[in-house]
Protein backbone atom coordinates (compact mmCIF):
# COMPACT_ATOMS: atom_id res chain seq x y z
CA UNK A 1 0.00 0.00 0.00
CA UNK A 2 1.09 3.30 -0.99
CA UNK A 3 0.39 6.98 0.73
CA UNK A 4 1.26 10.10 -1.29
CA UNK A 5 0.10 13.39 0.50
CA UNK A 6 0.32 17.31 -0.84
CA UNK A 7 -1.33 20.16 1.04
CA UNK A 8 -2.32 22.97 -0.64
CA UNK A 9 -1.98 26.83 0.86
CA UNK A 10 -3.76 29.32 -0.63
CA UNK A 11 -5.54 32.80 0.26
CA UNK A 12 -9.38 33.33 0.15
CA UNK A 13 -10.54 36.40 -1.14
CA UNK A 14 -14.31 36.30 0.02
CA UNK A 15 -16.58 35.95 3.55
CA UNK A 16 -18.37 32.92 1.58
CA UNK A 17 -16.77 31.41 -1.24
CA UNK A 18 -16.92 27.95 -3.76
CA UNK A 19 -13.28 27.22 -4.45
CA UNK A 20 -13.52 24.28 -7.70
CA UNK A 21 -10.57 21.83 -6.66
CA UNK A 22 -11.90 19.14 -8.89
CA UNK A 23 -8.80 19.58 -11.03
CA UNK A 24 -5.98 19.57 -8.47
CA UNK A 25 -7.65 16.75 -7.10
CA UNK A 26 -7.46 14.53 -10.54
CA UNK A 27 -4.11 15.91 -11.13
CA UNK A 28 -2.90 14.61 -8.11
CA UNK A 29 -4.20 11.58 -8.76
CA UNK A 30 -2.51 10.72 -11.67
CA UNK A 31 0.55 12.30 -10.53
CA UNK A 32 0.46 9.55 -7.69
CA UNK A 33 0.67 6.54 -10.15
CA UNK A 34 -1.60 4.27 -8.38
CA UNK A 35 -3.98 2.22 -9.91
CA UNK A 36 -6.37 1.12 -7.18
CA UNK A 37 -7.35 2.72 -3.87
CA UNK A 38 -8.92 5.96 -2.83
CA UNK A 39 -8.33 9.70 -2.44
CA UNK A 40 -9.02 11.11 0.09
CA UNK A 41 -9.86 15.01 0.43
CA UNK A 42 -9.52 17.11 4.04
CA UNK A 43 -9.51 20.68 5.22
CA UNK A 44 -7.37 21.73 7.55
CA UNK A 45 -9.47 24.25 9.59
CA UNK A 46 -13.17 24.42 11.31
CA UNK A 47 -14.63 26.99 9.03
CA UNK A 48 -14.76 25.77 5.80
CA UNK A 49 -16.24 22.86 4.33
CA UNK A 50 -15.25 20.46 1.62
CA UNK A 51 -18.34 19.42 -0.43
CA UNK A 52 -19.06 17.38 -3.69
CA UNK A 53 -22.06 19.22 -5.89
CA UNK A 54 -22.45 20.45 -9.52
CA UNK A 55 -20.54 22.86 -10.36
CA UNK A 56 -22.97 26.02 -11.57
CA UNK A 57 -22.87 30.07 -9.91
CA UNK A 58 -26.87 29.62 -8.88
CA UNK A 59 -26.15 26.66 -6.80
CA UNK A 60 -23.50 27.96 -5.40
CA UNK A 61 -25.77 31.12 -4.67
CA UNK A 62 -28.76 28.62 -3.53
CA UNK A 63 -26.36 26.83 -0.75
CA UNK A 64 -24.45 30.05 0.35
CA UNK A 65 -27.94 31.24 1.39
CA UNK A 66 -29.56 28.23 2.67
CA UNK A 67 -26.83 27.99 4.85
CA UNK A 68 -27.18 31.42 5.77
CA UNK A 69 -30.53 30.47 7.14
CA UNK A 70 -30.11 27.54 8.84
CA UNK A 71 -27.03 28.94 10.31
CA UNK A 72 -27.54 33.01 10.65
CA UNK A 73 -24.99 35.44 11.96
CA UNK A 74 -25.87 36.70 14.91
CA UNK A 75 -28.49 34.89 17.21
CA UNK A 76 -28.65 35.39 21.30
CA UNK A 77 -28.28 32.03 22.31
CA UNK A 78 -24.69 31.42 20.46
CA UNK A 79 -22.26 30.80 23.50
CA UNK A 80 -19.23 31.03 20.79
CA UNK A 81 -19.73 34.95 21.08
CA UNK A 82 -16.85 35.98 23.59
CA UNK A 83 -13.04 36.10 23.87
CA UNK A 84 -10.94 33.27 23.44
CA UNK A 85 -7.93 33.64 25.24
CA UNK A 86 -6.22 30.92 23.71
CA UNK A 87 -6.35 33.01 20.25
CA UNK A 88 -6.22 36.46 21.81
CA UNK A 89 -9.45 37.02 19.64
CA UNK A 90 -13.40 37.46 20.03
CA UNK A 91 -15.11 34.42 18.82
CA UNK A 92 -17.97 35.62 17.12
CA UNK A 93 -17.89 33.55 14.12
CA UNK A 94 -20.36 30.45 15.52
CA UNK A 95 -22.15 31.42 11.94
CA UNK A 96 -19.19 29.75 10.41
CA UNK A 97 -18.61 27.07 12.55
CA UNK A 98 -21.98 25.77 12.13
CA UNK A 99 -22.00 26.30 8.50
CA UNK A 100 -18.76 24.07 8.29
CA UNK A 101 -20.40 21.35 10.31
CA UNK A 102 -23.45 20.83 8.40
CA UNK A 103 -20.82 20.62 5.09
CA UNK A 104 -18.24 18.67 6.69
CA UNK A 105 -14.38 18.54 6.27
CA UNK A 106 -13.82 16.10 3.66
CA UNK A 107 -14.96 13.74 0.89
CA UNK A 108 -13.08 10.64 -0.62
CA UNK A 109 -13.23 8.90 -4.21
CA UNK A 110 -12.35 5.35 -5.05
CA UNK A 111 -9.44 5.41 -7.80
CA UNK A 112 -9.72 2.04 -10.09
CA UNK A 113 -7.14 1.49 -13.18
CA UNK A 114 -5.24 4.62 -12.70
CA UNK A 115 -8.45 6.90 -12.58
CA UNK A 116 -10.62 8.56 -10.01
CA UNK A 117 -14.02 7.69 -10.00
CA UNK A 118 -16.23 10.67 -10.25
CA UNK A 119 -19.78 11.74 -11.67
CA UNK A 120 -20.09 14.09 -14.40
CA UNK A 121 -21.54 16.30 -12.75
CA UNK A 122 -19.73 16.08 -9.35
CA UNK A 123 -17.29 18.84 -8.68
CA UNK A 124 -15.37 19.04 -5.41
CA UNK A 125 -15.31 22.72 -3.75
CA UNK A 126 -12.80 23.90 -1.09
CA UNK A 127 -15.83 26.25 0.57
CA UNK A 128 -14.77 29.30 2.77
CA UNK A 129 -16.98 30.28 5.46
CA UNK A 130 -14.82 33.17 7.09
CA UNK A 131 -12.72 34.27 4.81
CA UNK A 132 -10.54 35.73 3.50
CA UNK A 133 -8.03 33.88 5.33
CA UNK A 134 -4.94 31.55 4.46
CA UNK A 135 -5.89 28.01 3.90
CA UNK A 136 -4.94 24.69 3.64
CA UNK A 137 -6.55 21.50 2.11
CA UNK A 138 -4.89 18.41 2.11
CA UNK A 139 -4.98 15.37 -0.51
CA UNK A 140 -3.93 12.07 0.16
CA UNK A 141 -3.81 9.29 -2.06
CA UNK A 142 -3.61 5.60 -1.08
CA UNK A 143 -3.74 2.14 -2.85
CA UNK A 144 -1.50 0.15 -4.87
CA UNK B 1 -15.30 54.50 4.48
CA UNK B 2 -12.18 54.42 7.05
CA UNK B 3 -11.20 52.00 10.22
CA UNK B 4 -9.57 54.22 12.59
CA UNK B 5 -8.16 51.23 14.50
CA UNK B 6 -6.40 48.29 13.51
CA UNK B 7 -3.04 46.77 14.51
CA UNK B 8 -0.60 45.43 11.59
CA UNK B 9 0.73 42.85 14.09
CA UNK B 10 -0.37 39.72 12.58
CA UNK B 11 1.43 40.46 9.16
CA UNK B 12 3.52 36.89 8.01
CA UNK B 13 5.74 39.23 6.31
CA UNK B 14 6.97 41.11 9.35
CA UNK B 15 6.69 38.12 11.71
CA UNK B 16 8.74 36.03 9.42
CA UNK B 17 11.63 38.75 9.33
CA UNK B 18 11.67 39.52 13.23
CA UNK B 19 11.47 36.33 15.59
CA UNK B 20 11.45 38.89 18.02
CA UNK B 21 8.57 40.95 17.06
CA UNK B 22 6.69 37.34 16.60
CA UNK B 23 7.73 36.31 20.30
CA UNK B 24 7.15 39.53 21.85
CA UNK B 25 3.56 40.28 20.12
CA UNK B 26 2.31 36.94 21.98
CA UNK B 27 4.16 37.43 24.91
CA UNK B 28 3.17 41.24 25.34
CA UNK B 29 0.10 41.85 23.19
CA UNK B 30 -1.18 38.39 23.63
CA UNK B 31 -2.38 37.17 20.30
CA UNK B 32 -1.77 33.73 19.65
CA UNK B 33 -3.24 32.43 16.35
CA UNK B 34 -1.27 32.13 13.26
CA UNK B 35 0.31 35.11 11.05
CA UNK B 36 -1.55 36.13 7.76
CA UNK B 37 -0.34 36.73 4.74
CA UNK B 38 -0.21 41.10 3.84
CA UNK B 39 -2.68 40.63 1.40
CA UNK B 40 -5.65 39.01 4.03
CA UNK B 41 -5.73 42.31 5.99
CA UNK B 42 -6.27 44.00 1.97
CA UNK B 43 -9.06 41.69 1.73
CA UNK B 44 -10.74 41.98 4.69
CA UNK B 45 -10.67 45.88 3.83
CA UNK B 46 -12.18 45.38 0.80
CA UNK B 47 -14.58 42.53 1.69
CA UNK B 48 -15.77 44.48 4.69
CA UNK B 49 -16.04 47.94 2.05
CA UNK B 50 -13.38 49.96 3.70
CA UNK B 51 -11.03 52.01 1.79
CA UNK B 52 -8.42 53.16 4.34
CA UNK B 53 -6.92 51.82 7.72
CA UNK B 54 -5.18 53.76 10.95
CA UNK B 55 -2.57 51.28 11.60
CA UNK B 56 -1.31 51.74 14.79
CA UNK B 57 2.11 50.75 16.74
CA UNK B 58 2.90 50.02 20.53
CA UNK B 59 6.08 51.16 21.70
CA UNK B 60 7.26 49.46 24.80
CA UNK B 61 10.63 49.76 24.50
CA UNK B 62 10.89 50.80 28.80
CA UNK B 63 8.23 48.39 29.85
CA UNK B 64 8.49 45.41 28.01
CA UNK B 65 11.78 46.18 25.76
CA UNK B 66 9.75 46.02 22.53
CA UNK B 67 8.52 47.76 20.18
CA UNK B 68 5.19 46.00 18.40
CA UNK B 69 6.03 47.13 14.51
CA UNK B 70 8.28 49.89 14.83
CA UNK B 71 7.40 53.25 13.03
CA UNK B 72 9.73 52.66 10.08
CA UNK B 73 7.96 49.42 9.20
CA UNK B 74 4.62 50.98 9.49
CA UNK B 75 5.95 53.55 7.19
CA UNK B 76 7.18 51.05 4.79
CA UNK B 77 3.39 49.81 5.08
CA UNK B 78 1.73 53.25 4.09
CA UNK B 79 3.99 53.94 1.40
CA UNK B 80 3.71 50.43 -0.34
CA UNK B 81 -0.13 50.84 -0.09
CA UNK B 82 -2.31 53.77 -0.17
CA UNK B 83 -5.19 52.43 2.05
CA UNK B 84 -2.99 52.64 5.13
CA UNK B 85 -2.58 55.54 7.31
CA UNK B 86 0.15 55.32 9.57
CA UNK B 87 0.07 56.58 13.48
CA UNK B 88 3.89 56.57 15.06
CA UNK B 89 4.08 55.02 18.72
CA UNK B 90 7.00 56.20 21.05
CA UNK B 91 7.53 55.44 24.78
CA UNK B 92 7.26 58.68 26.36
CA UNK B 93 9.49 57.36 29.29
CA UNK B 94 12.31 56.86 27.41
CA UNK B 95 14.83 59.88 26.48
CA UNK B 96 14.04 62.70 23.70
CA UNK B 97 10.25 60.94 23.31
CA UNK B 98 9.63 64.57 22.26
CA UNK B 99 12.14 64.93 19.77
CA UNK B 100 11.63 61.16 18.46
CA UNK B 101 8.16 62.03 17.77
CA UNK B 102 8.86 65.42 15.76
CA UNK B 103 11.34 63.66 13.61
CA UNK B 104 9.22 60.51 13.06
CA UNK B 105 6.19 62.82 11.89
CA UNK B 106 8.33 64.65 9.86
CA UNK B 107 10.37 62.36 8.44
CA UNK B 108 8.02 59.28 8.39
CA UNK B 109 5.19 60.82 6.99
CA UNK B 110 3.09 59.35 10.25
CA UNK B 111 -0.32 61.43 10.71
CA UNK B 112 -0.82 60.89 14.74
CA UNK B 113 0.15 59.57 17.65
CA UNK B 114 -0.69 55.88 19.10
CA UNK B 115 -0.25 55.42 23.46
CA UNK B 116 -1.66 52.68 25.46
CA UNK B 117 -0.80 53.70 28.87
CA UNK B 118 -2.08 50.47 29.81
CA UNK B 119 1.44 48.62 28.26
CA UNK B 120 3.67 51.37 28.07
CA UNK B 121 2.74 51.84 31.68
CA UNK B 122 2.20 55.57 32.78
CA UNK B 123 0.09 58.56 33.93
CA UNK B 124 -1.78 59.49 31.41
CA UNK B 125 -1.65 63.00 33.04
CA UNK B 126 1.70 63.31 33.99
CA UNK B 127 2.74 66.48 33.26
CA UNK B 128 6.62 65.77 33.26
CA UNK B 129 6.71 62.74 31.29
CA UNK B 130 3.52 62.95 28.83
CA UNK B 131 3.06 66.92 28.72
CA UNK B 132 5.76 67.11 26.09
CA UNK B 133 4.79 64.46 24.39
CA UNK B 134 1.21 65.96 24.07
CA UNK B 135 2.29 69.76 23.24
CA UNK B 136 4.45 68.24 20.23
CA UNK B 137 1.26 66.85 19.21
CA UNK B 138 -0.25 70.06 19.20
CA UNK B 139 2.03 72.13 17.80
CA UNK B 140 2.22 69.24 14.88
CA UNK B 141 -1.61 69.50 14.88
CA UNK B 142 -1.52 65.56 14.57
CA UNK B 143 -3.93 63.30 16.64
CA UNK B 144 -3.19 61.12 19.79
CA UNK B 145 -5.07 58.14 20.59
CA UNK B 146 -4.72 57.23 23.86
CA UNK B 147 -5.74 54.09 25.08
CA UNK B 148 -8.34 53.82 27.73
CA UNK B 149 -10.66 50.97 29.11
CA UNK B 150 -10.31 47.70 29.04
CA UNK B 151 -6.58 45.76 27.52
CA UNK B 152 -6.90 42.50 26.66
CA UNK B 153 -3.48 42.53 26.30
CA UNK B 154 -2.03 40.10 29.02
CA UNK B 155 0.49 42.59 30.07
CA UNK B 156 -1.50 45.89 30.15
CA UNK B 157 -2.32 47.02 33.19
CA UNK B 158 -6.07 48.44 33.38
CA UNK B 159 -4.92 51.02 36.21
CA UNK B 160 -3.19 53.11 34.00
CA UNK B 161 -5.90 53.14 31.60
CA UNK B 162 -8.92 55.08 33.05
CA UNK B 163 -10.08 57.79 31.23
CA UNK B 164 -10.58 60.72 33.86
CA UNK B 165 -6.63 61.64 33.84
CA UNK B 166 -7.55 63.11 29.90
CA UNK B 167 -9.52 66.03 31.09
CA UNK B 168 -6.06 67.54 32.25
CA UNK B 169 -4.94 67.06 29.26
CA UNK B 170 -7.37 68.33 27.45
CA UNK B 171 -7.43 71.68 29.49
CA UNK B 172 -4.11 72.32 28.92
CA UNK B 173 -3.97 71.44 25.74
CA UNK B 174 -7.27 72.91 23.77
CA UNK B 175 -6.06 72.42 20.41
CA UNK B 176 -5.13 68.38 20.81
CA UNK B 177 -7.38 66.63 19.12
CA UNK B 178 -7.32 63.22 21.49
CA UNK B 179 -8.84 60.16 20.40
CA UNK B 180 -10.25 57.44 23.06
CA UNK B 181 -10.74 53.62 21.68
CA UNK B 182 -13.35 51.53 22.90
CA UNK B 183 -15.69 54.34 23.65
CA UNK B 184 -13.16 53.66 27.03
CA UNK B 185 -15.64 50.42 28.14
CA UNK B 186 -15.71 49.91 30.78
CA UNK B 187 -15.83 53.42 31.52
CA UNK B 188 -17.76 54.58 28.71
CA UNK B 189 -19.58 57.23 30.99
CA UNK B 190 -16.68 59.16 32.02
CA UNK B 191 -15.31 58.88 28.40
CA UNK B 192 -18.78 60.33 26.81
CA UNK B 193 -18.64 62.90 29.52
CA UNK B 194 -15.40 63.77 28.33
CA UNK B 195 -16.15 63.96 24.43
CA UNK B 196 -19.74 65.63 25.79
CA UNK B 197 -17.20 68.44 27.64
CA UNK B 198 -14.65 68.96 24.38
CA UNK B 199 -15.22 68.79 21.24
CA UNK B 200 -11.38 67.79 19.81
CA UNK B 201 -12.44 64.42 22.26
CA UNK B 202 -13.53 61.74 20.24
CA UNK B 203 -14.08 58.46 20.77
CA UNK B 204 -14.26 55.18 18.60
CA UNK B 205 -16.21 52.38 17.95
CA UNK B 206 -14.24 48.99 19.14
CA UNK B 207 -16.00 48.33 21.94
CA UNK B 208 -14.82 44.07 22.44
CA UNK B 209 -15.80 42.47 25.61
CA UNK B 210 -19.00 40.23 24.85
CA UNK B 211 -20.72 39.16 21.71
CA UNK B 212 -20.44 40.09 17.92
CA UNK B 213 -20.14 43.43 17.83
CA UNK B 214 -23.49 43.30 16.38
CA UNK B 215 -24.78 42.89 20.15
CA UNK B 216 -22.29 45.11 21.94
CA UNK B 217 -22.68 47.91 19.84
CA UNK B 218 -26.14 47.43 20.51
CA UNK B 219 -26.18 46.96 24.06
CA UNK B 220 -23.46 49.97 25.00
CA UNK B 221 -24.82 52.70 22.32
CA UNK B 222 -28.40 52.16 22.32
CA UNK B 223 -29.45 50.35 25.54
CA UNK B 224 -26.54 51.63 27.86
CA UNK B 225 -25.81 55.35 26.34
CA UNK B 226 -28.60 55.88 24.43
CA UNK B 227 -28.85 56.85 20.06
CA UNK B 228 -30.20 59.92 21.00
CA UNK B 229 -27.18 60.95 22.97
CA UNK B 230 -25.22 60.36 19.74
CA UNK B 231 -26.87 61.87 17.74
CA UNK B 232 -27.56 65.07 19.35
CA UNK B 233 -23.95 65.59 21.74
CA UNK B 234 -21.66 63.37 19.49
CA UNK B 235 -22.39 63.47 16.52
CA UNK B 236 -19.52 65.02 14.80
CA UNK B 237 -16.86 62.84 17.52
CA UNK B 238 -17.55 59.20 16.95
CA UNK B 239 -14.77 57.22 14.76
CA UNK B 240 -15.63 53.92 13.78
CA UNK B 241 -12.62 51.46 14.66
CA UNK B 242 -12.62 47.54 14.52
CA UNK B 243 -9.76 46.92 16.90
CA UNK B 244 -8.69 44.06 13.78
CA UNK B 245 -7.38 41.58 14.33
CA UNK B 246 -9.22 41.34 17.74
CA UNK B 247 -12.48 41.42 16.38
CA UNK B 248 -12.63 41.22 12.25
CA UNK B 249 -13.43 43.95 10.28
CA UNK B 250 -16.26 42.49 8.62
CA UNK B 251 -18.27 42.04 10.90
CA UNK B 252 -17.53 45.25 13.23
CA UNK B 253 -18.96 47.15 10.09
CA UNK B 254 -22.27 44.74 10.24
CA UNK B 255 -22.32 45.95 13.36
CA UNK B 256 -22.53 49.47 13.19
CA UNK B 257 -24.92 49.49 10.10
CA UNK B 258 -27.28 47.04 11.88
CA UNK B 259 -27.59 50.24 14.39
CA UNK B 260 -31.02 52.31 14.45
CA UNK B 261 -29.42 56.00 13.68
CA UNK B 262 -29.56 58.56 11.05
CA UNK B 263 -28.31 58.44 7.53
CA UNK B 264 -25.93 61.46 8.17
CA UNK B 265 -24.85 59.93 11.90
CA UNK B 266 -23.52 56.52 10.11
CA UNK B 267 -21.86 58.69 7.56
CA UNK B 268 -19.97 60.72 9.96
CA UNK B 269 -19.31 57.83 11.63
CA UNK B 270 -17.76 55.74 8.57
CA UNK B 271 -16.06 58.67 6.92
CA UNK B 272 -16.80 62.44 7.49
CA UNK B 273 -15.48 62.61 11.11
CA UNK B 274 -12.18 60.63 10.52
CA UNK B 275 -11.75 62.53 6.82
CA UNK B 276 -11.84 65.71 8.48
CA UNK B 277 -9.88 64.86 11.90
CA UNK B 278 -7.09 63.52 9.19
CA UNK B 279 -7.98 66.19 6.78
CA UNK B 280 -7.66 63.64 4.31
CA UNK B 281 -8.58 64.97 0.62
CA UNK B 282 -12.08 63.39 -0.35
Amino acid sequence: MKFNLKQITFVTTKETEFINITDNVKEFVKISGLENGFVLVMSKHTTTAIIVNEGLPDLESDIAKQLEHLAPNDMPYYRHSRFLHSDGQMAINSSSHIRGALLGFEVIFPINNGQMIVGNRQTIYFVELDGPQERTYVIQAMGE
Amino acid sequence: MIDFHTHPFMIKELTEMDNNLARNIKKVFGFYFPPQPLKVFLLELETSGIDRAVILPIDCTTSYGCTLVSNIQIAELTEKYQCFIGFASIDPKTKNAPQKLEKDIKELGLKGLKLDPSLQQFDINDKNLTFPVYQVCQELDIPVMIHCGLSWAPRGLEKYAFPLGIEEVAQAFPKLKIIIPHFGWPWYQESIMLAMKFKNIYLDTSIIFSGTPKEVLQHVLCDLIGMNVLERNLHFQILFGSNYPRADIRRSVRGINSLQMSTSLREHIFSLNAEKLLKLEK
